[in-house]
């Protein structure tokens, strides 16, 4: 207790001690003379410091006797002793050894040469540019190798992460996280994570480096380290900045150009048209204009404190969130707290302990640009005032012609909370048993807690668009998950000459869900806001749902590092996982890995003038997969209702097949990679090339509807196997007053089915109730996983001649359906008959190549950084072609769409004829019509920033930043940047989600 | 330093805690029965047999019923009627230009095979349980007829189709080389399945009053019947049908509008029924099916609405009693509902501006709330008018056209309509097949007979429908129905696309044939 008030005063009170002082006063500049502003400036042993100025100038009161120790990142740490000089003039060296820099792996650190797996750093600073709810967005294009996903433009949104391709066939393929030692349970959202907490990012991209993760690491690992004390004064900082969000409008027709196309495409059939255009004057309802509300506002404001003493130090923070949608409807909140504090209780023993309460609020944001874009423009948002009568409130909107749900009334209703309350505790102890010697035992726990509240009022807005009865659902879910770490390790250098590095340790993971569900209906009023409990319910249907479940993890783990003489480098590590998710027989898993790493440059014979650092290395590994819904093994029995004898009876089925026959997914993976620095490091170059394959691939099988299976059966399906090359360029140079930084990485990927196991030769996906019902994605043995799949089409029939010509070799006409205007469908197997057996690829949604270019640049008292993103090759299925330029059904269509179709006098037209009955599939089937070149080229953020001078502040800052303001493409959606669903069912189908918005921030930091 | 020991031996108290590893990985899974241990109860046993009852009808509107629904549109009887929301897989094959597509026939599909499985499950868990010998045999049958009933739907939508007769066949890997059975093999077993399951039924009269709707031996000779008659087998079917009538176990409801009424759950005419009520605390025992075929102008969807041909149908034959109790029409009264004097039958947004008054659900006996899931209107699939007149229609093709008038008879009878005694030949047929229109009007029969029905050898519905059929005739240069002729938003020609090579069967769903690889082959034309 006595510790505890001492680390408590010890962080409040920052001394100020009273003895003989003198007041010394210098300059700090670098080896060129240049000033450098920012360097941390300590009195040795005490917790005084102070900050160079932006001329590198500063002033501290010390004892006569005082040891001043002046720091900055990427310069060597100096003491200088006072010795009663007032006057310093101090030169600081430039830390050239990055390779000594300490890098975290699993289950320990260790210096970066140590090490030969694959691995990836970083920096938070790059990190915290990018203003999102979410870290990983900040990721994309800094390191080769990394895919992120977007998932939208809507608050609170989690891209994914996809590091090195795919491999697993099962829908998630997020990384494991790894937030300080502890792992977080599957499927953490990196929400959970402020990004001016983190450090940096390290990402295992090897099998190699990734396989002391074991099971759960076949995703990759990502680990976060945050941002923890240092020894000094201490630091406070402040960072605010506010934007706005802009989404790009997509122009739908209007009223005029509705009512031509509605019965042109009726009069090409020969039937009655469907309007009188007499009847409606003007251009009707914009919808968009009606539901979009641009520049929503976005908010970030964060406080840290920083500093300590060699006993003791600490980090704290707060910060705040707050990103509001482009609609009236949908936010996201946050509000995040670290306090990080590192006790050194001895010189064996050292403690940390980080506590991170986290508070999110959230509405969910509607995503309503599919029905905005496909409603009608001749009806009004409301109906009119005369016909209000004994209507509430969400009654008064308009009915579409087409009865599309009016957006506005969907806006209007919509009444959903979510409030979500984490705390994540982090406790490590160290113990040096002796110099080469440490134990770590590592608690973390996280427990957290959401509710959710949905609203639905009553409302009548026409025959199936209404609500008869209005109702409440309230859910609210805890997960308690926990991990505990006990390793110990064996750190030496032998001779000088002979390094080795032990580690092994038992690992047990815990995690545990349970939710409780009420529904209710009848609430008393639609408008009451303090009526929407559950309490004040009066309706008949009362339902509750509830249950809980627990996934346990045991472990041994084991890790070797051995390097001769800075030259040779060797890693191995063991991994055995016993997981409760899978059956007995199948629940044991053996991980393992071996690596090998080679200085070139540190051999006698290696004489270069320009390379200054060439270092090569291979890898192999092996990591597991367990991410298959738990139920995977399960045959369970659902209940529902019948009834006999005018009464309900119970009705039990079996809800669930499972398969007792699952094993773990295994995924083996070869790096090979060489690393080189020119220049003096002024350019860096590193290259990988990887094959990963895994084996017993888990997948969700959907089974032939005759089986009579509904839904999906988790199978060990085959292989897959990921191919491809990162390639990390870096320049950095400094001149005279201007420092320049550029960073290219681009990656190629190619994932291949290698094996299909007998019944799952085909993998099909994608299901379009509107494109035949057909699946749109398929993976085949030897093929890309999940391609496009559909009718190739060869052009717009033209005339009679070209009618009468499509057929079979024995003259069977292959469209009889077909008129001049019709698109013309290739017929692959030439037998005259367009069926499955002519479905063909149409596309791949992989890229050729991705990459990022980020360019850091800072002149005098400015700074200026670019990032930029790209895809080259990948196709993209626009879902939204089959109303957006189809006008066969009753939907509204893009404006200008006359322009675009065929016709006598447009016969050079992308889309086909304005047909209605469409006797022809043109539009029913699914067909390279579909198919977008999806490749981008996006500037995610651009910075400006300006530096400062105001009196009492050591450090100001203002800067403007905009993000995703210019995108190159030929794409015509609204964002190229799609996946849907699924990894290998979802990627580059676009079904008009929230786009991702152009963002505009103005900044300001400072630091006291 | 003390309190590191305590915290290392908490550590090691942890972790050999943590030895006891079985108790921490098996983690089964929570609130959920396992098949393996269900079957142990007659209770369970008798619960797991009530969900496949459940796909009779499915638990939503679009599962099973729609596709009947579907199918009425694609008859002389019925619109697609509702002109508001043309859809492909709804209005396209309504009027011939089928979309193989269609969500309908793929959950059509999709549910009848999950009710099979369920069937396979029954026959393959029930015989080991330790119950009542009767009970198990009964349960048994009870699976059987319900396969049966399955098959039946499917042969007659899409022909021969996979046969899946055993639980455990679903999951080897060779269930992925299971190819169509040929349209025999499908009705052998079917025929198979009932004739089983008859001698383990009670009758009817046997039942409690709580397992009222259950299958019956009377339920299953009716569907044999009807099977039989469908396969052409004159002699079975009317000796089938015969011992139904003559079991005393069903008689004909005195008055005809009380076959369809609220309440009247498993009256003395009904054989098989899916009876649905209303109690808003069970989620799908009540009824879909006032609302998806109800008037747009009351609260309904306005799908599958009663043609003016039908409607003159009942009027050549003076038949009011049940016209009025078939087809609602817009502006007039609706029968046994004294509240609506003038019914909206919104024809701006329904071709016919009528309504199916079988599904009506009359004001007086609407729950409030009024919806989908909670109409407690029971569906019935047979009942004994239907019985009386497969028998008729056998009789007639066995050459015993006696009995064939007799059974004519009993059936006009109950609405006062006088027989011809007189009748006989290809007159007396068609009166019997004109009769089994107009008392199973809307009740989903029409589609199958015109297709079974044929007239030297071709099926009735080519003489019906296609370019140069009597309904679509009719249509365009006859009628001069106010409603209809005006609203062409749903086209009056409605059926010319029909093309007897292709649509006397449903299209395969195209998914189904993308999942087994091509080896179930799409029907001929799609």
């Amino acid at each position: 207790m006595k510790q505890l008030t001492i680390i408590l005063i010890s962080i409040l009170c920052f001394s100020f001690s009273a003895q003989a002082q003198i007041t010394v006063k210098g300059t700090i500049t670098d080896d060129q003379g240049q000033p450098i502003p920012g360097v941390n400036i300590l009195e040795k042993n005490t917790t005084k410091g102070a900050f160079s100025d932006l001329d590198g100038k500063f002033t501290i009161s010390v004892g006569e006797k005082a040891t001043l120790v002046f720091s900055y990142l990427g310069f060597k740490t100096q003491e200088i002793a006072v010795a009663g000089r007032t006057q310093l003039t101090v030169k600081m060296l430039t830390d050239d050894t990055q390779l000594d820099e300490i890098v975290v792996i699993g289950y320990g650190s260790v210096k970066r040469d140590k090490i030969a797996t694959s691995l990836v750093t970083v920096d938070g600073a790059e990190i915290s540019k990018q203003v999102a709810s979410n870290p990983a967005e900040a990721l994309q294009g800094k390191a080769a190798g990394v895919q992120v996903l977007s998932s939208g433009g809507s608050p609170g949104a989690s891209p994914r992460i996809v590091i090195r391709g795919i491999t697993t066939a099962n829908g998630s393929t997020n990384p494991l996280i790894v937030i300080d030692g502890i792992l977080q349970p599957n499927g953490t959202s990196l929400n959970s994570v402020n990004s001016q907490d983190i450090e940096n990012f390290q990402i295992l991209k090897d099998a190699a480096a990734s396989a002391i993760y074991g099971s759960r690491a076949s995703n990759g690992v990502v680990l976060i380290t945050t941002k923890r004390g240092k020894e000094g004064k201490s630091v406070v900082s402040v960072d605010l900045n506010y934007g706005v969000q802009y989404w790009d409008k997509i122009e739908s027709a209007g009223a005029q150009e509705y009512i031509r196309i509605m019965n042109t495409r009726r009069t090409n059939d020969g039937n009655a048209p469907l309007f009188n255009p007499a009847d409606f004057q003007g251009e009707g309802t914009n919808w968009w204009n009606e539901v979009v509300q641009n520049f929503a506002p976005v908010l970030n404001a964060n406080i840290r404190a920083s500093g300590g003493t060699e006993k003791i130090k600490y980090s704290g923070s707060l910060g705040i969130f707050d990103q509001q949608a482009n609609y009236s409807k949908g936010f996201y909140q946050r509000i995040t707290g670290r306090f990080n504090v590192d006790y050194k209780i001895s010189d064996k023993v050292s403690l940390k302990q980080d506590i991170s309460p986290r508070i999110e609020r959230w509405e969910n944001t509607p995503n309503l640009l599919y029905n905005s874009l496909r409603i009608d423009p001749l009806t009004p948002v409301f109906v009119p005032q005369s016909q209000r009568v004994g209507r509430n409130e969400f009654s008064i909107y308009g009915l579409s012609q087409n009865l599309v749900p009016n957006p506005v009334a969907q806006l209007a209703r919509q009444f959903n909370e979510n409030d979500f309350f984490g705390f994540f505790s982090n406790t490590q102890l160290d113990y040096k048993i002796n110099p080469n010697l440490t134990f770590r035992s590592q608690f973390g726990f996280n427990i957290s807690r959401q509710t959710s509240q949905t609203f639905n009022p009553e409302y009548f807005i026409g025959p199936n668009r209404q609500l008869e009865i209005n109702n409440l659902t309230k859910r609210v879910t805890n997960n308690f998950d926990y991990v505990l770490n006990n390793t110990i390790t064996f750190d030496k250098t032998f001779n000088d000459k002979h390094y080795l590095n032990l580690t092994g340790g038992i690992v047990f993971d815990s995690e545990n869900w349970d939710y409780l569900q009420g529904y209710r209906d009848g609430l008393p009023s639609n408008t009451n806001e303090n009526l929407r409990q559950l309490d004040a319910a009066e309706g008949e249907t009362i339902r509750t749902n509830a249950n809980q479940a627990t996934n346990n993890i045991l472990s041994g783990v084991f890790r070797g590092i051995y390097s001769f003489d800075n030259k040779y480098t060797f890693n191995g590590s063991v991994r055995v996982d016993q997981s409760s998710r899978f059956p007995k027989d199948g629940r044991t898993g053996v991980f393992s890995s071996v690596s090998f790493a080679w200085d070139v440059d540190s051999e006698d014979f290696f004489k270069s003038e320009t390379i200054n650092n060439l270092r090569v290395k291979i890898a192999t590994g092996e990591v597991g997969n367990q991410n298959i819904s738990r139920d995977g093994q399960f045959f369970s029995i659902g209940s529902g209702n019948f009834v006999f004898g005018g009464d309900r009876v119970v009705a039990n089925f079996l809800s669930q097949f499972g398969n007792p026959n699952l094993r773990w997914e295994t995924v083996r993976d070869k790096n090979f990679g060489v690393l080189m620095g020119l220049f003096n490091n002024q350019i860096t170059v590193e290259a990988e090339y990887y094959e990963k394959t895994s084996e017993n691939l888990l997948f969700s099988v959907e089974t032939p509807n005759f089986t009579g299976i509904p839904g999906r059966v988790a199978q060990n399906v085959g292989s897959f196997q990921s191919k491809g090359l990162d390639l990390t360029v870096g320049y950095n140079k400094q001149w005279d007053k201007l420092t320049l930084g550029v960073n290219l990485t681009v990656s190629t990927n190619e994932s291949k089915a290698i094996e299909l196991a007998p019944g799952n030769e085909v993998i099909l996906g994608q299901r379009r109730p509107r494109l035949g019902n057909r699946f749109v994605k398929i993976t085949e043995l030897g093929e890309t996983v999940g391609l496009f799949q559909g009718y190739q089409t060869a052009g717009i029939f033209q005339n009679q001649t070209e009618l009468n010509s499509h057929t079979s070799e024995d003259g069977t006409l292959v469209q009889p359906n077909a008129q001049i205007g019709d698109l013309r469908f290739v017929d692959q197997n030439g037998d005259g008959v367009l069926n499955d057996d002519d479905l063909t690829t149409i596309g791949n949604p992989f890229p050729d190549f991705y990459g990022g270019l980020n360019i850091n640049m800072s002149y005098k008292d400015f700074d200026f950084s670019m990032q930029w993103y790209g895809t080259a090759g990948n196709d993209v299925f626009n879902i939204n072609t089959e109303y957006i330029f189809a006008g066969t059904q009753n939907l509204n269509v893009l404006a200008g769409l006359e322009n675009l179709v065929w016709s006598p006098t447009n016969t050079g037209a992308k889309f086909p004829r304005l047909t209605e009955l469409d006797r022809n599939g043109n539009y029913q089937n699914p067909s390279d019509l579909f198919i977008e070149d999806g490749s981008y080229l996006r500037l995610r953020n651009v910075q400006l920033g300006y530096n400062f001078k105001l009196k009492g502040f050591n450090k100001c800052r203002v800067y403007l930043s905009g993000q995703n303001l210019l995108t190159f493409t030929k794409y015509s959606g609204f964002d190229p940047e799609v996946s849907s669903g699924g990894i290998i069912n979802g990627l580059g189908v676009d079904t008009s989600g929230n786009p991702v918005a152009k963002t505009f921030l103005l900044g300001l930091n400072i630091t006291l | 330093m003390k309190k590191l020991i305590l915290f290392l031996a908490f550590c090691t108290a942890f972790l050999s805690v943590s030895c006891d590893t079985d108790k921490l990985l098996d983690q089964p899974l929570q609130g959920r029965q396992q098949l393996d241990d269900f079957f142990s109860t007659e209770k369970n046993a008798e619960s797991f047999v009530n969900s496949v009852y459940q796909l009779v009808n499915g638990t939503n509107w679009n599962q099973v019923n729609f596709q009947r629904q579907i199918n009425e549109m694609a008859s002389d009887d019925n619109w697609a009627g509702n002109t508001r929301q043309p859809r492909p897989d709804i209005t396209g094959i309504a009027q011939y230009n089928v979309f193989p597509g269609s969500t309908y026939f793929n959950l059509f599909w999709e549910n009848h095979y999950i009710g099979i499985t369920r069937a396979n499950i029954v026959l393959d868990r029930v015989p080991g349980i330790e119950i009542d010998d009767a009970k198990k045999a009964q349960l048994i049958a009870e699976a059987k007829f319900l396969r049966a009933f399955f098959y039946f739907d499917l042969v007659r939508n899409f022909g021969g189709v996979p046969i899946v007769t055993t639980y455990s066949e679903i999951l080897e890997p060779t269930i992925n080389d299971k190819v169509r059975s040929s349209v025999e093999e499908v009705y052998q077993f079917i025929e198979s399945d009932l004739k089983d399951a008859i001698a383990d039924l009670p009758l009817r009269s046997q039942q409690s009053s709580g397992e009222s709707g259950r299958a019956t031996k009377g339920a299953v000779q009716s569907l044999l019947a009807k099977v039989y008659l469908f396969e052409e087998k004159w002699a079975e079917a009317q000796s089938m049908a015969k011992t139904v009538m003559d079991s005393n176990e069903y008689s004909l409801e005195p008055d005809f509008a009380n076959i369809y009424k609220v309440g009247n759950l498993n009256s003395v005419e009904t054989i098989f029924e899916i009876q649905y009520i209303n109690n808003p605390t069970f989620n799908g025992v009540g009824g879909q099916f006032a609302i998806t075929n109800g008037s747009r102008g009351d609260r309904g969807w306005g799908w599958a609405s009663p043609t003016s041909d039908l409607e003159n149908a009942f009027l050549s034959e003076g038949d009011n009693i049940r016209l009025r109790s078939t087809i609602i029409k817009h502006g007039e009264p609706v029968f046994g509902d004294p509240a609506v004097t003038s019914f909206d039958g919104l024809p701006a947004e329904n071709k016919p501006g009528r309504t199916n008054r079988k599904y009506y659900i009359p004001t007086a006996d609407r729950p409030d709330p009024y919806q989908r899931g909670q109409l407690p209107l029971h569906y019935i699939h047979l009942r004994l008018a239907d019985v009386i007149l497969i028998h008729a229609e056998a009789a007639y093709f066995n050459g015993d056209e006696t009995s064939a008038k007799n059974s004519l008879k009993l059936v006009r009878d109950r609405v006062s309509l006088t027989t011809n005694t007189s009748l006989t030949g290809s007159a007396l047929r068609d009166a019997i097949w004109k009769e089994r229109r107009l008392e199973l009007a809307l009740e989903q029969h029409r589609l199958y007979d015109i297709r079974r029905q044929k007239i030297n050898g071709v099926p009735r519905i080519a003489l019906i429908l296609g370019p140069n059929g009597s309904f679509v005739k009719y249509n365009t240069e006859v009628s001069t129905d106010p409603y209809e002729t005006t609203n062409l938003l749903e086209p009056q020609n409605s059926g010319t696309l029909f093309d007897p090579n292709i649509h006397l069967l449903w299209p395969i769903p195209p998914e189904e044939i993308q999942l087994s690889r091509g080896k179930i082959v799409q029907n001929p034309g799609y």
